[in-house]
């Protein structure tokens, strides 16, 4: 319920909200998702008019007051989509942002965790195994500061948020199709329990602590996925001269026959064959074909082209192959010159 | 202009010429949040403790009590109060024994039943919703006798 609109309601309210310092204004400037900063003071003071023997009187009740303590909540968000391995790679990095869901500033330590239930085998932490991602690429890169607890972990303002990357190495005996799991947790510094769990002083200015519904401890787990996709590409060619013979002399067409297949679990993504044509021999114009079906030379939406902007080559763009799609049979003739 | 500014001093001072010990109306206010606990049977029971300090997402109760401490009835009596805009009123939560319960949405200037409220943003109108309530007023239907008392409760969330 903490829409714009609200808030913009909100400011124009008989808001009884006391802020000791500038620097709660400047805290309840980014208040969000987060709730209402720590330390805010929320006052009340009902009003009471009647009239008293035909004469109108206004009183006030006393004020009560109440402060705005801390509440400690962070969500762990995997950013990652499944991350395609294959074995003995190293330092492979899974994405995730921390965000800090309270209301106030809060110290986190991180910590990784590949040896996990329900998947095919454990990736091994590397020997730096977090990192900021420091570069904001969403990957490792040398410039990405490593992590090291209890000496920068990450302070978080209400609502802010960092992303974290766990590196890992893929053992070599995975084959393809194996899942392997790994885990960031992200922890309060403060404290971490079962919600309603107060640490008396301990909040923002000395305020309390209060453990919100996430218990101040939260976790993502990313998947890696081995795919070390095999491939067979096999060319074959008949001639056929112009006596009716099988000759390889000038004049004569040679077909050659292309056929893709993928032999192992696994995918192949935007697959594209390129087949230069042989020196001393010309393409025969709309000879190329792909599982039958006649493909044109020009550049366009069909699958396929002759593309002539260097030496010429037949191009065909297969997509995504697996071993369900079977072979891939592409034709295609050139005349010797 | 001297005289005029002692008028104004003079006008200040008559608003707050009644604090709530004079002796016509007694009012009070507290406020308070649930606590769930589980007792014995393993049931969930919640029970109102003083809330002297919450956290976003937690509910309070404001009760307003006032009694006629005069030797006369008091008449048209109404109690109002404000919401806070960090808190956002729990909606149906309003209630008074004997009350016409209303509501405003431009910062107490008018009042009226929850569902009359309208809201005009970007130029469009919406019915007014619980997260647009800035003050709440209660308007007693019969006079307060001499030594009556009367309640006043509503509940909100802090966001």
């Amino acid at each position: 319920m903490n829409t714009a609109n609200h808030r913009f309601v909100s400011a124009s309210r008989w808001a009884h909200r006391l802020s000791c310092a500038g620097a709660l204004l400047a805290i309840s400037a980014t208040a969000g998702a987060a709730g209402t900063p720590v330390g805010t003071i929320i006052q009340n003071t009902a009003t009471v008019d009647f009239d008293l023997a035909g004469t109108p009187i206004t009183l006030q009740s006393n004020t009560t007051t109440i402060t705005v303590v801390e509440r400690i909540d962070v969500v762990v968000t995997l950013q990652s989509p499944q991350v395609l391995v294959a074995p003995n790679e190293s330092d492979r990095a899974l994405l995730f942002t921390v965000t800090n869901t309270g209301n106030g500033s809060e110290t986190f330590s991180l910590a990784i965790d590949s040896i996990l239930a329900g998947d095919d085998f454990n990736p091994t932490p590397s020997a730096t195994p977090i990192y900021f991602d420091t570069d904001g690429s969403g990957d490792l890169n040398v410039g990405d500061q490593p992590y090291t607890l209890g000496v920068n972990d990450p302070v978080l303002a209400a609502d802010a948020t960092v992303d974290i990357l766990i590196v890992n190495d893929i053992p070599g005996t995975v084959v393809n199709g194996n899942i392997g799991f790994s885990q960031l947790t992200a922890s309060s510094l403060t404290g971490t329990g079962t919600p309603g769990t107060e640490f008396a002083g301990l909040g923002d200015g000395g305020v309390d602590a209060v453990i919100g519904t996430t218990g101040g401890e939260a976790s993502g787990i990313g998947e890696y996925l081995v795919s070390d996709v095999a491939v067979s590409v096999v060319k074959s060619q008949v001639v056929t001269d112009p006596n009716g013979g099988t000759q390889p002399i000038p004049g004569a067409t040679i077909t050659y026959t292309v056929t893709v297949e993928v032999t192992s679990a696994g995918t192949t993504t935007a697959s594209v064959l390129r087949d230069p044509i042989p020196v001393y021999t010309t393409y025969v114009a709309n000879s190329m074909t792909l599982n039958a079906v006649a493909i044109s030379d020009a550049i366009d939406a069909d699958a396929g082209e002759l593309d002539t902007s260097g030496p010429a080559t037949v191009v065909m763009r297969l997509g995504d192959l697996s071993q369900a799609d079977g072979v891939q049979t592409v034709v295609f003739d050139v005349r010797i010159d | 202009m001297k005289r005029l500014m002692s008028m104004v001093v003079l006008l200040a001072l008559s608003v707050t010429a009644y604090p709530q010990e004079q002796g016509h109306l007694n009012v009070r206010t507290v406020v308070q949040k649930e606590q769930v606990k589980v007792n014995e049977k393993g049931e969930a029971e919640s029970e109102l403790v003083a809330a002297d300090t919450v956290v976003p997402g937690e509910r309070v109760v404001y009760t307003i009590t006032f009694q006629n401490i005069s030797e006369e009835p008091a008449e048209n009596v109404v109690i109002t109060n404000p919401i806070s805009g960090d808190l956002m009123y729990v909606d149906g939560s309003a209630f008074g024994p004997g009350s016409d319960i209303q509501f405003s949405v431009d910062g107490g200037l008018t009042f009226a039943k929850a569902t009359e409220l309208t809201v005009t943003e970007d130029g469009t109108t919406r019915s007014a919703g619980a997260g647009d309530f800035t003050h709440i007023r209660w308007v007693m239907q019969q006079e307060l006798a001499a030594g009556a008392q009367g309640v006043a409760r509503f509940s909100a969330v802090l966001e």
